[in-house]
């Protein structure tokens, strides 16, 4: 990093030395391409903002990057505002133009978000290209500089400076707790939501924020091409920044500046000899990228050391999983746990409703997924829906947690409303949920997974600066250890063993001080020796943390182990409830199971 | 407006709708079966154009157009075939960005080579079917009004490929799930191959049809993916009815809104104006299908 900067204030004396040595070339030149390097690499910046670190891809950046140069262009020419002032409300007016866009393409997700930035992106387009009397039209805007930043090495660090600020100031976001929500909406968006992250309105600040300094950008380009022109928003001006990140790579922050200097070079020395062949050699760089090197140059030594891992080892360079496969559980002190009989014991605390479900229903057009549904949760209870499949256990945690809208009936937690709730929102009252399919940040540490929980509980994500690593560090081991993972908190997630994933997302469930915990299946997938290690681990931090736990499950000897009540459901309906063994003697369930799951063998 | 220029301005539409559905119905195929937006698919458009104009010149513009149309038909094809093999294949699966960024890396590799084979200039043929016919007062190219018949033709064609083959049970199958054709014994790599190859050849033939009533440029490549993708959009990706009626709304909206002088300057804002609006309405455009 600290080479890059120096590298950036050599250039104009490196130039000029050059230049003495060889009259052939000039420093001008040199100067000038290194201040178009300065401000792709600002542009490229800004939007790996959102590609690398959030996962949105846009079509409209370049719109936003048009939008600053031509605010310092027509506030010059139309008002006689000095260009220094234009520079300094170029990025307000991008960013107005990016929120006020984005919002608009936000009424989409993941590929349909993206071609709505395309139609914003030629809609303004089209709106500076044909309004001529006002931009200029096809023939641009231009502006001139002030006597003082004629100078072509003068104007290289001014605009040095001003890209180093902005890059200062992207690299605390970057880092910040704010950075940290982006990070984990990019990482797994319903994870994301399930810890209390509102996505959308995260989304949409950081494509204002991208859109911000893309203004700065295109302010600078004006500055030192002295001209805008409608080409820059036209969609396919986005090629370059994206070209520009994948060439330095998405998931580190200078990369594409690293990028950005690359491409000036390939493009002067290329096409200037091969003015047609120059989009050739670029394709195949991007191809290649795409396709073997998907970290892009700043992962080239990743990609080296495992070219020569596999040279070395001279067979198929997989890479190897850590074992850990039900380490964590292993680790987990039997003899320190309270025994499931002692838990057993432990009264229901006064028998307070915690959760209240009132005639719930969801219909799918005609199917009755969830019909007519009511039951409580008293606090401190551990209580189990079974059913067959298809009984509405999911789409009735799905209802819950708000992935889902009830068509009618009401849900009460802890005192209050929160029937039809977004998840994020519900998340937030304290309702933790484990999903069936194990929902955690795969890249993120095991730490960070159950740091970044603590920091969306705490609120503390709204916050554009301090160090999300460092927040919350010790709270993150010591849950890590207390769940069997500490000695694992610093590996990727996705790197443990499934028995482990499951423990994440239970102890992420804890950072978000929960009250009630609801686990979809949570020894789905697991070994017998897995699911009771996994169970005693779940009966323990109950008793230890006073949780409520909701959970559906197909294992009978799971749900007569851990649960004190057991709903039952049967197509969409509740069939009967009572505590364990009453359930276990009904007939009716009996009925239910043998006719339909003959294979669970009830009671055992 | 008279009713005489109603129907001139309608057949102008019309005629753009023509070779811009015979393009965004390829686009649409290859995203509904593959899920894979193709950004090269402008850019199989200009070839065809390009093949087609230097043939059409060198045989001579009658018998010329219909030989370079069926060379670049089968150029498109062939080259879409090696696509797929090489490049889409890697990335089926694969977050969109990916598939986004390969087929657009193809479109800057396809750019610079037509740069390279056919020059920078544009390049004009002559009409295989001269003449006009006059109605009412006004003239209507022959041409134009092939080319609204020909985009008909295709029209059933795509529609019987897709309902009255094998293939086309195949195509739709593997839209629903592909996994469970494969399960059948259904060699869904080839089928992708296939897919895509006719996906390139509908590309290829709406370059070559678009060939004599325009100039063609090496620029016109994202000109008509940026129109292909707002009328799948509209129509919803994957739906060859979709791109039916978008062509037609596009096609008409450019027609209009050019002649009437006060739209004129911003016919092709309407159009992204109606993209936008249609993705808020309904974000799987109007024939589209929720992804599952």
């Amino acid at each position: 990093m600290l080479v890059l900067f120096l590298f950036a204030a050599l250039i104009p004396p490196l130039a000029g030395f050059q230049e003495n040595v060889n009259p052939d070339v000039s420093a001008r030149f040199q100067i000038f391409l290194g201040t178009s390097a300065l401000v792709l690499a600002l542009w490229a910046i800004s939007y790996n903002l959102m590609l690398g670190y959030t996962g949105m891809v846009s079509f409209a950046h370049a719109a936003y990057y048009g939008v600053g140069a031509y605010t310092v262009a027509i506030l010059f020419k139309r008002y006689n505002v000095p260009v220094i002032v234009g520079l300094a409300a170029a990025p307000f007016v991008a960013a107005a133009v990016g929120l006020v866009t984005g919002l608009v393409a936000q009424r989409a997700v993941r590929l349909y978000f993206s071609l709505l930035t395309l139609a914003i992106s030629q809609l303004l387009f089209s709106l500076v290209y044909q309004s001529y009397d006002f931009t200029g039209g096809d023939n641009g805007a231009a502006i001139t500089l002030p006597d003082q930043l004629t100078d072509y090495t003068t104007l290289y660090y001014f605009t040095a400076a001003v890209v180093g600020v902005c890059l200062l100031l992207m690299f605390m976001i970057v880092r910040s707790p704010l950075g940290a929500a982006l990070l984990s909406i990019r990482e797994n968006r319903q994870r994301a939501a399930a810890i209390g992250i509102n996505v959308k309105v995260y989304e949409l600040a950081i494509y204002t924020i991208a859109s911000l300094f893309a203004g700065v950008a295109g302010g600078l380009f004006i500055f030192y091409q002295q001209q805008a022109y409608p080409e820059m928003l036209y969609w396919t001006a986005n090629a370059q920044p994206v070209v520009v990140s994948l060439l330095g790579g998405t998931t580190t922050f200078l990369g594409p500046a690293i990028g950005a200097f690359i491409y000036v070079v390939l493009d002067n020395t290329i096409s200037k000899q091969f003015p047609y062949q120059f989009d050739i050699i670029l394709g195949a760089i991007v191809l290649a990228v795409v396709l073997a090197v998907p970290g892009g140059v700043s992962d080239l030594p990743a990609v080296f050391m495992r070219l020569r891992e596999r040279f070395r080892r001279g067979d198929e360079a997989e890479e190897a999983p850590v074992e850990s496969s039900g380490d964590a559980i292993r680790m987990f002190d039997v003899r320190k746990a309270l025994s499931s009989d002692a838990i057993q014991a432990v009264e229901v605390h006064s028998g307070k409703t915690l959760l209240s479900i009132e005639h719930l229903s969801k219909r799918f057009g005609g199917l009755r997924a969830v019909e007519d549904v009511s039951l409580e949760v008293k606090q401190g209870d551990r209580h189990a829906i079974i059913g067959p499949n298809g009984a509405g256990k999911s789409t009735l945690f799905n209802l819950l947690t708000g992935q889902l809208k009830p068509t009618s009936g009401k849900v009460i937690f802890d005192g209050r409303d929160i029937t039809g709730k977004p998840p994020h929102v519900i998340a937030r009252t304290g309702i933790g949920r484990a999903f069936q399919i194990t929902t955690i940040f795969p890249k993120l540490t095991v730490r960070q997974n159950l740091q970044y929980a603590m920091l969306a509980h705490g609120g503390y994500t709204i916050r554009p600066f301090g160090i999300a690593n460092r927040m919350f560090r010790a709270e993150a081991q010591e849950l890590a250890e207390s769940v069997g993972l500490g000695a694992w908190a610093d590996l990727p997630a996705g790197q443990l063993s499934h028995g482990d994933q499951r423990a994440i997302e239970i102890a992420i469930s804890l950072a978000l001080g929960s009250k009630l915990v609801l686990l979809d299946e949570p020894t789905a997938g697991m070994s017998a020796y897995e699911t009771d290690k996994a169970m005693e681990l779940v009966r323990r931090l109950a008793a230890e943390r006073h949780l409520t736990l909701l959970f559906c499950e197909h294992d009978m000897s799971v749900v007569f182990s851990t649960a004190r009540t057991v709903t039952v459901m049967h197509q969409g309906r509740v069939l009967t409830e009572g505590t364990a063994e009453q359930v276990r003697r009904n007939p009716d369930v009996q009925k239910v199971y043998l006719g339909e799951l003959e294979e669970e063998e009830l009671g055992a | 407006m008279t009713p005489g220029q109603l129907l001139l301005f309608a057949v102008g539409g019309l005629s753009n709708a023509a070779y811009l559905f015979i393009v965004a119905a390829g686009l649409s195929l290859v995203f509904g079966a593959l899920r894979v937006i193709n950004m090269a698919h402008g850019s199989l458009y200009m070839i065809a154009a390009f093949v087609t104009v230097v043939i059409a010149n060198q045989v001579g513009a009658g018998l010329g157009f219909w030989a370079g149309l069926l060379v670049a038909v089968a150029v498109t094809g062939a080259i879409g075939g090696i696509i797929e093999v090489l490049v889409l294949r890697r990335v089926y699966g694969r977050e969109h960005l990916v598939q986004l960024l390969g087929t657009y890396a193809v479109s800057l590799v396809v750019a610079g080579g037509v740069r390279i084979v056919f020059g920078a200039n544009y390049r004009t043929v002559g009409s295989p079917i001269p003449g006009h016919i006059d109605v009412g007062g006004y003239s209507y190219a022959s041409y134009s009004l092939f080319m609204i018949a020909a985009a008909i033709v295709i029209a059933f064609g795509v529609w019987a490929m897709l309902y009255r083959t094998n293939l086309g049970r195949n195509i739709r199958a593997a839209v629903a799930d592909p996994d469970l054709l494969n399960a059948t014994g259904v060699d869904v790599t080839r089928l992708y191959t296939t897919v895509f190859v006719i996906g390139a050849g509908l590309a290829g033939l709406g370059g070559a049809i678009v060939a004599p009533s325009q100039a063609i440029s090496s620029s016109i490549d994202t000109d008509v993916l940026v129109l292909a993708f707002a009328i799948s959009v509209i129509g919803g990706l994957g739906s060859i009815v979709g791109s039916a009626i978008g062509a037609v709304i596009v096609g008409m909206v450019i027609s209009f809104g050019l002649v009437i002088p006060a739209t004129n300057p911003y016919a092709l804002a309407f159009v992204f104006i109606i993209m936008t609006a249609v993705l808020i309405a309904r974000p799987r455009g109007l024939f589209g299908r929720p992804e599952s």
